[in-house]
């Protein structure tokens, strides 16, 4: 049961290593040849990356605390006037470690493997038993098709079916663009369906040629983002810093660590590794008063 | 794992078992079989009729109980535990421990204790599964994973899974190497494709990069739980649980002193009084609605907290056990 899975992750690792080792040389030739297809094909992974990157992507994340505000509310700093900075820095290693552990082999596995997203879609509501988690995920992963539908389809499905048209077998690329298409038509017809982020955010950067690594790294930093901005409008922290936060290494090397560590972690061992996160965002429903959906 | 006597104990590996709750024409469940292997000890008292209403036409003539053991108390390193559970239509089974499930220090991390359970309950069975809550001690490492088959919408199921911080009195707290708990429902549809309902999958142990210790990712929590609750049977707790969560009063909410009504309903003193050891006993809890489950999450400070909750809760609403008998909330008590 383990051998196909550990050897899909190995050949993933290869074919990410072989790209690499491509770009690299690559730029070691750049000063003789500037345009080498090689140089396009980095420069356009940098180019979706740097789409899926921008705060302006309009996935709503900003309507989203990712359970800051309850965490908050549970832990009143006494007295009321002190800092609830230590607070968060607490909050935001919990929640990233959760994230990793729950939803992160669920974007490894809908890139790896773009035809079972159904299953993956399934699989990832079954095992989020939060109302306020599944809201978040499912508009934001709704979001993400609506964003990949009106802004990158035109664009990306008839590039990948240029570069599969020199081969004669398809590339990841175009399977994985032929399901995402099947995907967003198959959710306008079955209530089973819902468009989680995670397995989708896979899928779309496997379509947009992310390479896996920073798919992952920028699911996470994403993540970190959020909460961070939500840190700001609930007046844990000034904007600048909580562009220090987003600097930082310690940021850097917390969520390298993460994908480390997952990287081969299968989806039906995917599970919650913080049990009280579920009880601060479960409950953000009893808040009093609230300025985020979750 | 088909058993050609219904007499022989038949699991002949270590730490198997087999319970097999059937009807024998016109209507009697019998348990027609009840097989273990050491260190597993299964123990069948005899099946008492529910108090429910006898014109109630679903109601069984009788509910059978069988406790969970293991031979010195508890689970120790290296130990496997595999059973599995199968009720037929129109059957109802309380599953109960007696006494917290102990899990004994290992020698070495990597040597995982397990204990598998594997049930399947046709379309009009019914399980309370509500043991004692399992107890890790200090540097133990233990993984356990509880997988329900249930057959479309009519299988029953309330079951329970909750951990404790290990010997507080001894100053335990989380001193675990590793703790794993999985609950997973299937559905099969007409074709035989299995399909994922639930998954609720604990894992605790040194991953994460959190850079604090387990204790610490606990906010101070000395029990965490999770009830799940399916089915006809167990709608009406099923709702209760949602009716008690949308009355918690609200967190940083203030109470203005103007909205006491003069006089309480019994059940509203209930909520009340249950409120009030709620706040006391540092209990939080949360209940959600989803994919045709009532799923409810729970931590206290120790372990009489989420004891007392549950025990109120299922007390309170009272179906369980006119269903299956007061012996059904014995691990409560």
């Amino acid at each position: 049961m383990t051998t196909p899975d550990s050897q899909q992750s190995l050949q993933d690792e290869i074919a990410d290593l072989e790209r690499r080792l491509q770009d690299a040389k690559a730029r070691l030739n750049a000063v003789d040849s500037p345009t080498t297809s090689l140089q396009t094909t980095s420069d356009v992974a940098l180019h979706a990356l740097l789409l899926l990157a921008d705060s302006a992507l309009p996935l709503g994340s900003f309507a989203f605390s990712s359970g800051l505000e309850s965490y908050l509310a549970h832990h009143k700093p006494s007295p009321p006037s002190a800092s609830q900075l230590p607070s968060f820095h607490v909050f935001l290693r919990l929640s990233l470690s959760t994230l990793a552990s729950t939803a992160l082999p669920y974007v490894l596995a809908g890139y790896r493997n773009p035809a079972d997203i159904e299953t993956l879609d399934n699989d990832f509501d079954a095992s989020t038993p939060c109302t306020v988690a599944r809201r978040a995920s499912i508009a934001q992963g709704r979001a993400l098709l609506t964003v990949w539908e009106r802004s990158y389809k035109s664009q990306y499905s008839s590039t990948a079916t240029e570069i599969s048209g020199d081969d004669s077998s398809p590339t990841q690329g175009s399977a994985a663009a032929e399901a995402l298409i099947s995907f967003s038509s198959a959710l306008r017809k079955s209530d089973l369906i819902n468009a989680h982020l995670a397995p989708l955010w896979g899928l779309v950067t496997c379509v947009l040629d992310v390479p896996l690594r920073d798919a992952a790294y920028l699911f996470l930093f994403s993540h970190a983002r959020t909460v961070v901005s939500a840190a700001v409008r609930a007046s844990v922290m000034g904007p600048y810093q909580a562009q220090a936060e987003l600097a930082s290494t310690e940021l850097q090397d917390r969520i390298r660590g993460l994908i480390e560590e997952g990287w081969n972690r299968k989806v039906e061992d995917a599970g919650q590794s913080v049990p009280v996160m579920d009880l601060w965002v479960g409950r953000h429903e009893k808040l009093y008063s609230r300025i985020f959906n979750s | 794992m088909s058993f050609s006597s219904p007499f022989a104990a038949s699991t002949a590996k270590a730490g198997h078992g087999s319970i097999k709750l059937s009807i024998l024409p016109p209507d009697t469940p019998v348990l027609r079989d009840v097989s273990y292997q050491y260190p597993l000890k299964l123990v069948a008292p005899d099946p008492l009729p529910p108090s429910e209403d006898k014109s109630n036409g679903h109601a069984p003539r009788l509910v059978h109980t069988v406790f969970l053991l293991t031979y010195g108390g508890g689970i120790v390193a290296g130990d496997a535990i595999d059973l599995s559970v199968s009720l037929e239509d129109r059957t109802r089974l309380v599953l109960l421990t007696q006494g917290s499930t102990k899990i004994f220090k290992t020698p070495d991390p990597s040597l995982v204790s397990r204990q598998h359970m594997e049930v399947t309950l046709a379309a009009g069975a019914a399980l309370v599964y509500l043991p004692d809550p399992v107890q890790p001690f200090a540097q133990t490492a233990f993984s356990q994973s509880q997988i329900y088959h249930i057959d479309g919408e009519k299988s029953s199921l309330c079951a329970c899974d909750w951990v404790t911080s290990g010997r507080s009195a001894r100053g335990e707290n989380w001193d675990i190497h590793e703790y794993k708990s999985r609950n997973e429902v299937w559905a099969s549809d007409k074709s035989g494709k299995k399909r994922l309902l639930l998954r609720d999958n604990l894992i605790l142990d040194k991953h994460g990069r959190t850079g604090m210790q387990l204790a610490e990712r606990m906010d101070g929590y000395s029990v965490f739980g999770t009830l799940i609750l399916r089915g006809p049977a167990f709608s009406s707790l099923a709702q209760y649980f949602m009716v008690e969560f949308e009355a918690l009063p609200r967190i940083g909410g203030r109470d203005w002193g103007d909205s006491a009504p003069l006089e309480l309903l019994p059940h509203e003193q209930r909520r009340v009084q249950r409120q009030i050891r709620e706040k006391r006993d540092g209990l939080v809890w949360s209940a959600a609605n989803v994919r045709g489950f009532v799923l409810v999450k729970f931590a206290s400070r120790e372990v009489e907290g989420s004891r007392n909750f549950l025990r109120d809760m299922i007390a309170n609403e009272g179906s369980v056990a006119t269903s299956f008998g007061e012996r059904a909330l014995l691990c409560l008590k």
